[in-house]
């Protein structure tokens, strides 16, 4: 609106510009976007997930026969075999991600005798469902003409579920990608040079002890709440003739021109159940057999048992130094690799006690 | 009224926490501090140098004892500490003079040795020497 | 997340207790699990190794952590001696102490709790020295204790004796310098029924609606007895989904500790031909 009526403005004459100009200066500018927003489109793969169960009065045979189906399925899907095409990995690339569950925060001990609090997680079985290379995907967000070096796109899929609990469409995602059903999927950004198969299995051995990653989880949901709780207002006094008046936020704007309430105000609301980043942790410990893996730190977001996604980092400064695995880590015959890796700094509990010098 | 009431004991909170106004404990045999817990007039913490105004373990406390103001180091707190800190039973605290070195020659109670790691990194090469304290302690736990 | 079997026990009251409290219930946990010829071994150990057990907290648990961590504890458990021990006992702690010039440092005292699951288990003890109470927390797995002796094995009338702030000194001086006391084997663990005397008011806490056991008179007006009656929590031991979500069930208990019962029977028998072999050196006193 406002640049407009500046146009306008220059073109008139000069005796107008004056009395235009008092009549529309307290016109305000609200929206700060030139460019109209994108329509929002759903992802191609957001379709119902959940069937809903009929009593379709299946005979016990039947049942077990679909089983049968389903096992059979499973027995007949063939590994992927590695890329041949590999390169190495170089700054710059982006790699995919995992998706993982957040299995608690528990302390261990540095070789100096440090307590450090960290969090466990467990790297879910991975696999490639699709791949869009950059000029497959379409973004649902972002208009197209805007982005500069566009990646390329990874859908992933974990925990193995039973197809029959599932609708015709979401299985249909799974069709061209050998394998079966999957009840979480990720999206996961990349470079077109790290772009992979589908049905390629992501492990754990996709991460390094010493790398930082970023881990994106879904807050704890703590539904409506007030501004004490929500934002840490101190609220007001219990007594002293305060009354119906404790745990208010008070006053939230003045008057004149700026008689509203401002955008972004805090306020009473819902809280949590939002995703949020956890940036820049360093992996100190890794347990292949059990696929789990300890990063510093215990704020990562989400309750214990939640469903994460673990990327690595985007801060500048905490990117690796060495070579990662890449595009993924394909397993080699010769590949010997120990079940447990531990950071240089970390104490590992078979080890003897500690003993200052 | 043959009898005297003496009021000996205090209106406000026990406080776990050291920030201003809360009432310490003289561990050493100063002079001063001795008098001052034998009358029951207990020094009170005026300020805390760091910048939170809560004093912890080690902390360098300004008191005012029987009038006067005198500076003092923590050497023992109420509050909940970190493993293998011990927490005391009092807010224990020593008298020092303005060069860091004490006002009394012992210390009766056991201080902590993270004391050690504390006072030295507080002392600096031109400024007060805090580590005169640990010479004249009698046990550490 | 949690298996189906945990799920189906909602209905029945067998219930396993992670604290050691000798209550009613928990009594009659153990008679009925004698009329029904299951292992009595596994339920020692369930008071031995109360850490071993998962997270009183349901939203907390997940049998994968759990079995990594107990994964940990054995491996630490095999570096250093962790005695059986309980609220009440007297315990010695050497522990490696960069502060002091001989690196090592040693605490003598009570334990006054005991709490935590897993690696993050802890206990406090306390003493007082020079009559000054001290208090230190250690946790149980911290690489940096070197040894931890029991100097008398023996329990208490409570599961917290947090009262002992608040009792006469003479009830927490303990000399720093104890001999142990070594118990016949296979006794039992004696309970001390000591009834500790408080000073007066003012205390850390209202002591008299804790429902203590070991403590002697408190000695106050009528009131506060009226008041700590009304307060009191009479309904909660009939809630059976409360009592079910904080503790462990003892079939899930048995679970637990078949899987590493072998290891732990290992480590008892190591320990105790160890024992036999150096005749006991004292831990060096210091600071």
């Amino acid at each position: 609106m406002a640049f407009i009526i500046s146009n306008v403005f220059n073109k008139s004459s000069n005796k107008s510009i004056v009395t235009s100009f008092q009549i529309y200066n307290i016109t305000q500018i609200r929206e700060k976007r030139v460019v109209p927003k994108p329509k929002l489109r759903h992802p191609t793969w957001f379709t119902h997930k959940n069937r809903v169960i009929h009593d379709d009065f299946v005979t016990a045979d039947n049942v077990g026969f679909l089983k049968e189906v389903v096992e059979d399925q499973r027995n007949s899907l063939i590994p992927k075999k590695a890329p041949t095409n590999i390169i190495d990995w170089h700054p710059g690339l982006r790699r995919t991600g995992v998706i993982a569950r957040k299995i608690g925060n528990i302390p261990l001990w540095l070789k100096d005798g440090t307590k450090i609090f960290t969090t466990m997680l467990e790297v879910l079985d991975n696999h490639v469902i699709r791949c869009y290379s950059p000029e497959e995907y379409n973004s649902p967000r972002v208009k197209p003409t805007l982005v500069k070096n566009k990646k390329g796109c990874l859908l992933l899929g974990a925990i193995e579920t039973d197809p029959i609990l599932l609708t015709k469409e979401y299985c249909g995602l799974f069709k061209d990608s050998g394998v079966l059903p999957k009840k979480v999927l990720g999206r996961f950004f990349v470079s077109p040079e790290a772009l992979l198969q589908p049905g390629t299995p992501i492990t754990i051995d996709h991460y390094r002890v010493g790398n930082y990653v970023d881990v994106r989880g879904k807050t704890i949901d703590r539904g409506f709440q007030g501004v004490m709780k929500r934002h840490g207002f101190s609220g007001m006094p219990a007594s002293h003739g305060v009354t119906k008046t404790h745990r208010r936020g008070g006053n939230i704007g003045g008057g004149g021109e700026k008689g509203r309430v401002w955008p972004g105000t805090k306020m009473p609301g819902h809280m949590g159940n939002r995703y949020r980043v956890a940036k820049g942790l360093k992996i100190l410990r890794i347990n292949r057999k059990y696929n789990v893996m300890w990063v510093m730190g215990m704020g990562i977001p989400g309750e214990t048992n939640s469903i994460v996604y673990i990327y690595d980092t985007v801060l500048p400064l905490r990117k690796p130094s060495a070579a990662l695995p890449f595009p993924t880590y394909f397993h080699k015959d010769e590949d010997v690799l120990p079940e447990e890796f531990y950071d240089e700094n970390l104490h590992n509990f078979s080890d003897p006690s500690i003993v200052y010098k | 009224m043959n009898i005297i009431f003496k009021r000996n004991f205090h209106l406000s909170p026990l406080r776990s926490e050291i920030q201003k106004q809360t009432r310490l404990r003289v561990v050493d045999n100063s002079e001063l501090g001795k008098r001052a817990m034998a009358e029951g007039k207990p020094p009170r913490c005026i300020h805390v140098y760091n910048k939170t105004g809560v004093g912890k373990i080690g902390d360098i406390v300004l008191l005012a004892i029987k009038g006067e103001k005198k500076k003092g180091v923590l050497v023992g707190l109420k509050q909940n500490q970190k493993p293998k800190v011990p927490k005391f039973d009092s807010n224990n605290v020593v008298l020092i003079d303005d060069n860091g070195s004490p006002m009394g020659t012992r210390i009766h109670v056991p201080i902590p040795t993270i004391l050690r790691t504390l006072l030295k990194d507080k002392t600096h090469v031109k400024g007060p020497d805090y580590t005169k304290l640990l010479s004249i302690s009698t046990r550490f736990v | 997340m949690f298996s189906s079997s945990r799920k189906k026990i909602i209905s029945t009251s067998l219930k396993g207790f992670r604290c050691n409290s000798q209550t009613a219930e928990a009594l009659q946990v153990t008679n009925r699990l004698a009329s029904n010829k299951t292992k009595p071994s596994q339920l020692k150990f369930s008071r031995i190794y109360p850490e071993f057990l998962p997270d009183p907290k349901i939203e907390f648990r997940n049998p994968l952590r759990e079995i990594i961590e107990r994964m940990d504890m054995l491996n630490r458990r095999r570096n250093v001696h962790i005695p059986e021990f309980y609220v009440g006992s007297i315990l010695s702690v050497t522990y490696s102490d960069k502060h002091n010039p001989e690196k090592l440092n040693c605490f003598v005292g009570i334990c006054i709790k005991r709490e935590g699951c897993g690696l993050r288990a802890n206990f406090i003890l306390r003493n007082i020295i020079d009559s000054q109470g001290i208090e230190i927390l250690f946790d149980i797995y911290d690489p940096t204790i070197q040894r931890i002796d029991v100097l008398k094995l023996e329990k208490r009338l409570d599961d917290e004796l947090l009262y002992l702030r608040d009792a006469l000194p003479e009830y927490s001086t303990f000399d720093i310098n104890m001999e142990a006391e070594v118990l016949p084997e296979g006794s039992e663990i004696p309970i001390n029924p000591i009834k500790v005397k408080l000073k007066p008011r003012p205390w850390l806490e209202r002591w008299e609606r804790k429902n203590l056991k070991g403590v002697q008179d408190l000695e106050l007006p009528e009131k506060f007895y009226k008041r700590a009656a009304e307060l009191a929590d009479t309904t909660s031991q009939y809630d059976l989904m409360k009592q079910y979500m904080k503790t462990i069930p003892v079939e899930e208990q048995y679970q637990i500790f078949s899987e590493i019962e072998s290891e732990l029977n290992q480590l008892e028998i190591a320990q105790k031909k160890q024992k036999r072999k150096k005749s006991f050196v004292k831990p060096v006193k210091l600071a």
